[in-house]
């Protein structure tokens, strides 16, 4: 790309050079200058206009001008408020208008005090108001969805809210209603705004028109500390702030990254944190006294029947991680059950590697994309919902999306993407040829598989993808900080893991394992369970000692995403019982061990082993990506045997884990909406031959199991397909049948 | 002895004057001063005249309070449980009094003029916890008596500002 030209402007007779068509408000910005703004936001695409609170007047222009929707020309010469009394009396009746139909419920309002209106009116606008009639009325506040609130009194119609809906997040459910004075923000058809991104338009309203459910009336802006950390709810690792008051989370505000998520949170990492409060939260220990019932133990006795647990097992231990506990975590617990124990047997529920650390980039370069191509059984928005919206903007920059599955536009049979990648990388494939030819091209794996990202290293490889710096590949993991959790678990010993049978101990390592049915298998085989899990569900009839987990805006330590971007968790709220860290250096003292209890200085102590000896401090609230690794050999490439397919009658089941699942969105009754129905998604080409309409009740049954969903139409999958979500499929196996009820 | 051996006399000389003179000291609290109309005594809360609080639960009290002592959680108001006159109500309004300094910021900065600092200050405990004034308490009307409530009984001084000195 060649270097823009630059031009040079004077803004209140300062001057700024910028590159030619920048937009106006940050010209402003960038000499220093202020030009406020309502509807203006530049992630959400051009301009509009709608507010005209950035009015400036402009040297031969004769009018005043909407600032922002005009970009930067050579010779501009442009007079704010400040210096242009036309400007100023512009802003303050437009400011006048605006608040003509605004209500004066400020004391009332949750956006009281962290409100643009409120604080561009002090600035610039009139003191009092001329205006004597009734304000306009309506009726609110009107749930739009179980987690957003709408008060059309207080909308100013600025349109962030629908620009948001339509462009970035392309749902398209929020609209504006009617025309001129009549226009309304609704929902299509007054359904539930239910999309994954629907909570960013609470924190775009520039206004309390769109206000959060979980945090009305919760608390106001001068009573909250904003905690920075990151959101450990899936691998992206968006950086947020945790907004608390008197020890507890309110709310979940984004931190803009603008390398990993430019801003953005999904509805599950912004409302999911009141699982923190969950009734069943497990706060003490618990031992089970007979066959089911537990009875809380003090801490000492715990850690004297963990002691005897660990003692009794010696080597014989398996640990099932769930891969969403912190770097730190880990490793502490891998110094216990390694260095103390010899137990190197670990479970985690994903294989995670390092292998595409040399196509490594950060998620934004998707966006700057010109061909983007997913291979995987799994829709990205399920896995890595940030990852989406990465992918959308690259569409709208005009990037070709390529996705190669049983839903895609190459069709593909479940469990084939390793097949997929191998047909990429051979001479004849014309997408293969497109990449190879693309200075810009991104690859992800989005689905099962993919030996923590090698297949894709393989492809990267052969594409020759070394050496290009736009081209990069992402593996999506199915958790949050896989990569993190296995680099701790491996820098703590050197020694080959051997599976022990039988199982002594099994040790069941957070929530994610202790719902997963194959770490339940395990504990089949093993004698003793000993389940560290925040939620008395999951620990009820097959944990032996139970000792109480903490969340991630619980922890302080480190968290690996899925770019291999090392990222600070910070505590924002005390746990109800001491962190893991703390027993687990307690515990490793009686081995003789000696592990800190503070992730600071684990880390000083695992960094050299594991992360090239960062220091803790370095780690910073906004991370920054390390640099591309050198080209390393791959591991050998294992293809699974492929799943059996279709012989027409017996259909391949597809199972997919939905975003909206697992232990913490199940205790938020906000979300229960977000959660997949009871469906199962059919082809039609199958739906046809079995008379099957949308919305039909059907049975699906596969051997001697049965469950009765709803049929949905998908055109879009591959014939000989049915997807089901996994917490409907149940015990189904692979192949199903599905019969009209 | 002294440089002015009459010093001492003169000096002792004043205070036998005072002897024959009228005591100034009041006999504090079989004698109570009353206060003047503006005195910051402790606070009340106010409703309206259908029964509904004043206090719509906003926090700006707490803001402006210099000595952190007002604690205000809000709640919404609900057809079948309504508080107050707007959507939210204080569902829990404390102020802790052995904080309070008697500012009347949080007066000022009231849009409702829900909270009013009245002439109460009689306010001692033998506990602290004692001294947090809940929402109910601060509703109530004064339950101490207080000068002011019986004008007739003490005599009332001139003002300052109306003895020309």
């Amino acid at each position: 790309m060649s270097t823009p030209e630059l031009v040079t402007v004077t803004i209140d007779g300062r001057r700024a050079e910028v590159a030619k068509g920048t937009g106006l408000v940050e010209t402003a910005l960038q000499a220093g200058v202020e030009i406020p703004v309502f509807c203006y936001e530049p992630r959400l695409g051009p301009p509009i206009g709608a507010c005209r609170m950035c009015l400036v007047e402009i040297e031969g222009m004769p009018k005043l001008q909407a600032g922002c929707t005009l970009t930067a020309q050579d010779g501009m010469a442009v007079r704010t408020a400040a210096t242009s009394e036309k400007a100023a009396e512009g802003q303050n009746a437009t400011l006048e208008f605006i608040l003509v139909n605004h209500p004066l419920d400020c004391p009332v309002c949750d956006k009281g005090g962290e409100c643009p209106l409120q604080d561009l009116t002090f600035r610039y606008g009139p003191g009092n108001t001329r205006m004597i009639f009734p304000k306009r009325t309506f009726e609110k506040p009107i749930p739009i969805s179980p987690t957003i609130a709408l008060d059309r009194e207080r909308c100013i119609l600025c349109y962030r809210c629908t620009r948001f809906s339509e462009s970035v997040a392309g749902d398209g459910q929020l609209v504006a209603r009617n025309r001129g004075a009549q226009s309304a923000i609704a929902t299509f058809e007054d359904e539930p705004y239910r999309a994954p991104f629907s909570g960013n338009v609470i924190e775009l309203c520039p206004v309390g028109a769109l206000t959060s459910t979980q945090y009305r009336f919760e608390a106001r802006p001068w009573e909250i500390q904003n905690v920075p950390t990151v959101c450990a709810m899936c691998p992206v690792g968006c950086n947020v702030s945790a907004t608390t008051r008197e020890g507890k989370v309110k709310r979940i505000v984004s931190r803009n990254h603008p390398e990993v998520d430019e801003g953005w949170l999904c509805d599950k990492g912004r409302f999911a944190h009141s699982h923190l409060r969950a009734e069943d939260r497990i706060t003490e220990p618990l031992l089970r006294v007979r066959r089911r019932g537990f009875s809380p133990i003090g801490w000492d006795q715990a850690l004297d029947e963990a002691e005897r647990l660990l003692r009794g097992a010696g080597s014989r231990i398996v640990t099932a991680l769930s891969g969403s506990e912190t770097v730190e975590g880990a490793y502490g617990l891998a110094r216990l059950l390694r260095g103390g124990l010899g137990a190197h047997s670990a479970v985690l529920p994903e294989e995670a590697g390092h292998a595409l650390d040399a196509y490594r980039l950060p998620l934004s370069a998707i966006r700057d994309a010109e061909l983007v191509v997913v291979v995987g059984d799994d829709p990205v928005s399920e896995r890595a919902p940030i990852v989406d919206l990465w992918i959308r903007a690259a569409q709208r920059g005009g990037a070709e999306l390529v996705t190669a599955g049983p839903s895609g536009t190459l069709l593909a049979a479940p469990g084939s993407a390793a097949q997929v990648c191998r047909d990429l990388a051979a001479p004849g494939s014309e997408v293969g040829r497109r990449l190879r030819e693309s200075a810009r091209a991104i690859l992800i794996w989005s689905g099962q598989g993919g030996q923590g990202g090698a297949h894709l290293a393989a492809l990267a490889r052969a594409l020759g993808f070394d050496g290009k710096e736009g081209c990069g590949a992402f593996h999506l993991p199915a958790t949050p900080n896989g990569r993190g959790v296995a680099a701790a678990w491996a820098a703590a010993s050197d020694e080959e893991a051997e599976n022990p049978e039988p199982i002594s101990l099994l040790i069941v390592s957070g929530d994610e394992a202790a719902s997963d049915p194959n770490v339940r298998a395990l504990a089949e085989r093993a004698e003793a369970v000993l389940a560290i899990t925040m939620f008395h569900a999951l620990a009820v009839g097959w944990a032996d000692l139970v000792l109480p987990a903490t969340s991630y805006l619980e922890r302080d330590g480190t968290t690996m995403n899925l770019e291999g971007r090392l990222q600070r968790l910070r505590r924002a709220v005390m746990p109800p019982a001491p962190d893991e860290l703390a027993w687990l250096s307690q515990l490793a003292e009686r081995f003789g061990i000696a592990l800190p209890p503070y992730p600071a200085l684990v880390f000083e102590e695992l960094s050299p082993v594991a992360f090239g000896g960062l220091a803790f401090g370095e780690v910073g609230e906004r991370a920054a990506l390390p640099p591309r690794a050198e080209a390393a050999p791959l591991p050998p490439l294992e293809s699974a045997p492929p799943p059996p397919t279709s012989d027409g009658h017996y259909l391949q089941l597809l199972r997919y884990r939905p975003l909206f699942s697992g232990a913490a969105v199940e205790r938020v009754p906000e979300l229960q909406f977000q959660r997949p129905p009871r469906e199962v998604e059919l082809s039609a080409d199958d739906a046809e031959r079995r008379r099957i309409s949308s919305g039909d009740e059907v049975s699906v049954r596969s051997n001697g199991t049965s469950t009765a969903l709803r049929a949905r139409l998908d055109r879009r999958l591959a014939p000989g397909v049915v997807r089901i979500a996994e917490e409907h499929a149940g015990d189904l196996h692979a192949l199903v049948e599905v019969v009209k009820a | 002895m002294s440089p002015q051996p009459f010093g001492s006399i003169k000096g002792f000389g004043v205070t036998f004057k005072q002897i024959f003179k009228k005591p100034i000291t009041q006999q504090y609290p079989e004698y109570k001063r009353p206060l003047y109309p503006r005195f910051r005594g402790r606070h009340r809360l106010w409703r309206h005249e259908d029964g509904l609080e004043k206090c719509v639960g906003c926090s700006l009290c707490a803001a402006a309070c210099p000595a952190d002592c007002i604690r205000v959680v809000a709640a919404e108001n609900t057809a079948e449980h309504r508080v107050s006159a707007g959507e939210r109500y204080a569902r829990i309004y404390e102020i802790n009094l052995s904080r309070c300094i008697f500012c009347g910021y949080c007066e000022l900065a009231c849009p409702f003029d829900a909270i009013t600092l009245g002439n109460e200050f009689e306010l001692s405990e033998y506990s602290r916890d004692d001294l947090i004034y809940t929402k109910d308490m601060l509703l109530a009307p004064p339950i101490k008596r207080v000068p002011v409530a019986d004008r007739e009984l003490y005599d009332t001084p001139i003002p300052f500002y109306k003895t020309g000195s």
